[in-house]
């Protein structure tokens, strides 16, 4: 009995979420890891600049930030823009999306559809979410390796959280 | 030993804060996927008996498959006045470890080369870059910290007959361990405003190889200066210098001038 009434919580926990919204990546804030010469950031620079659905890409070359904004109705997801880093050698030391939302409460597991991609918010205080938001892509490859290493253990609780899904990305309210 | 060690770590503070792009050793990391730089290395070097200088001049062009491959081949030019093709080589790096922080990283890398060569064989050193037809296949070891890098390799070395006219001279060593040690600093800028900027770079390079057969070797010392212009060209200026050797070996000093310009995402 017990066992089914976790099994029909479960269900109910999966179906729920699908409600809570959709939401447009306008920006992304891309911290790149492993690099500090001028060439290696250009690198990325151009990779990222080649991308169809890129309007401009802005970066901070001491901190290795690159400001990605994208153009409206594009089609890229964070997982486009990961591989273009990991494309030009390097990896992704941090992502902050910015999302224009309406009305969306980020409860643990509720998830935000954007474009191909599924927001599944974690970690976050629940208060609901209106306009332009920021979100941390908590998602291996999305931290440095040392931070998904914590955040596995901290995360255990959400079950899809170490599942590897390309399209799914954990997001927190920053 | 101790020597050793203290040598090491006197050159890891004075050159603390440096970049990987190595003017004579390649570092684990590679060229970006999709991106095809050429370059053209040139060395005038001193012949050890006479006072003669050899002029070399080897183009390449490097390209970055994937994020994980890269492919270059090479041309080699005679070392005599007249400038001939004398051979050529093609060289393949893989990188199979990459574990990166903020602004650090540690880097593993294998590679292999092939080279032909056709000229005459005139010293016991075997340099599958220049000298012979062999093959050559290795590991490398790279780490990056803030603007610090070290880097290190272990290679193996094995040379064939130069065909079709000179085969390797018997009882000479056709095999050899070769082991490189470099290091870098980023001296310029402090702090960066634009790609437009030019890096310079100041490196110190050590390349040995030890004979398997006879166990014979040498050391030589590469300090190097670098140039990055617009985040895309590279100008290498180098100065070989050998610090011991018990091999046979015919102009192991000299001076290296190394152009390369970076043609990003060519091929995505």
């Amino acid at each position: 009995m017990k066992t089914l009434i976790y099994q029909l919580l479960l269900a109910f926990a999966t179906i729920l979420p699908a409600a809570a919204g959709y939401g447009q990546i306008q920006k992304a804030e891309i911290v790149a890891t492993g690099l500090t010469c001028s060439m290696c950031s250009n690198a990325i620079n151009k990779q990222l600049k080649s991308l169809e659905g890129v309007d401009k890409v802005e970066t901070d070359l001491n901190t290795n930030t690159f400001t990605v904004i994208l153009k409206p109705d594009h089609a890229i997801t964070p997982a486009t823009l990961k591989n273009s880093v990991e494309k030009a050698g390097f990896f992704v030391g941090s992502m902050v999306i910015t999302v224009s939302l309406n009305q969306v409460v980020p409860k643990d597991n509720a998830t935000v559809q954007a474009q191909g991609a599924t927001l599944v918010f974690v970690d976050s205080k629940e208060k609901p979410l209106q306009g332009e938001t920021k979100l941390k892509i908590q998602d291996k490859g999305y931290v440095t390796q040392k931070e998904y290493k914590k955040l596995q253990k901290s995360y255990s609780k959400y079950s899809t959280y170490s599942v590897e899904n390309e399209n799914d990305f954990h997001v927190k309210v920053i | 030993m101790r020597k050793l060690t203290i040598l090491c770590l006197l050159l890891a503070g004075h050159y603390a804060n440096a970049q990987e792009l190595f003017v004579m050793t390649e570092p684990a990391s590679k060229v970006p996927a999709g991106s095809i730089s050429a370059r053209i290395g040139q060395s005038l070097m001193k012949e050890q008996f006479d006072s003669v200088y050899n002029y070399h001049m080897m183009p390449e062009v490097t390209w970055g498959i994937n994020k994980d491959w890269m492919v270059r081949a090479t041309a080699l030019s005679n070392r005599n006045t007249d400038l001939m093709t004398e051979g050529g080589g093609l060289y393949a790096k893989y990188r199979f470890l990459s574990a990166d922080d903020l602004h650090s990283h540690f880097r593993m890398a294998a590679f292999g080369r092939y080279s032909i060569n056709n000229a005459d064989i005139h010293q016991e050193e075997i340099e599958t870059m220049g000298h012979n037809t062999g093959l050559e296949g290795g590991i490398i070891a790279t780490k990056l910290i803030s603007r610090v890098a070290i880097s290190s390799s272990v290679s193996y070395e094995k040379a064939f007959d130069n065909k079709p006219d000179y085969a390797f001279p018997k009882g000479q060593a056709s095999t050899g361990i070769n082991y490189t040690l470099s290091l870098g600093r980023l001296m310029f800028p402090k702090t960066y405003t634009s790609y437009k900027q030019t890096n310079i770079n100041l490196m110190v390079e050590f390349l040995g190889q030890t004979l398997a057969e006879n166990g014979r070797s040498y050391l030589d010392v590469v300090p190097s200066l670098q140039f990055i212009v617009n985040s895309q060209a590279r100008i290498d200026l180098a100065y070989k210098q050998e610090l011991y050797s018990s091999m046979l070996r015919s102009a192991p000093n000299g001076v290296y001038l190394k152009l390369e310009y970076t043609y990003f995402n060519l091929t995505n």
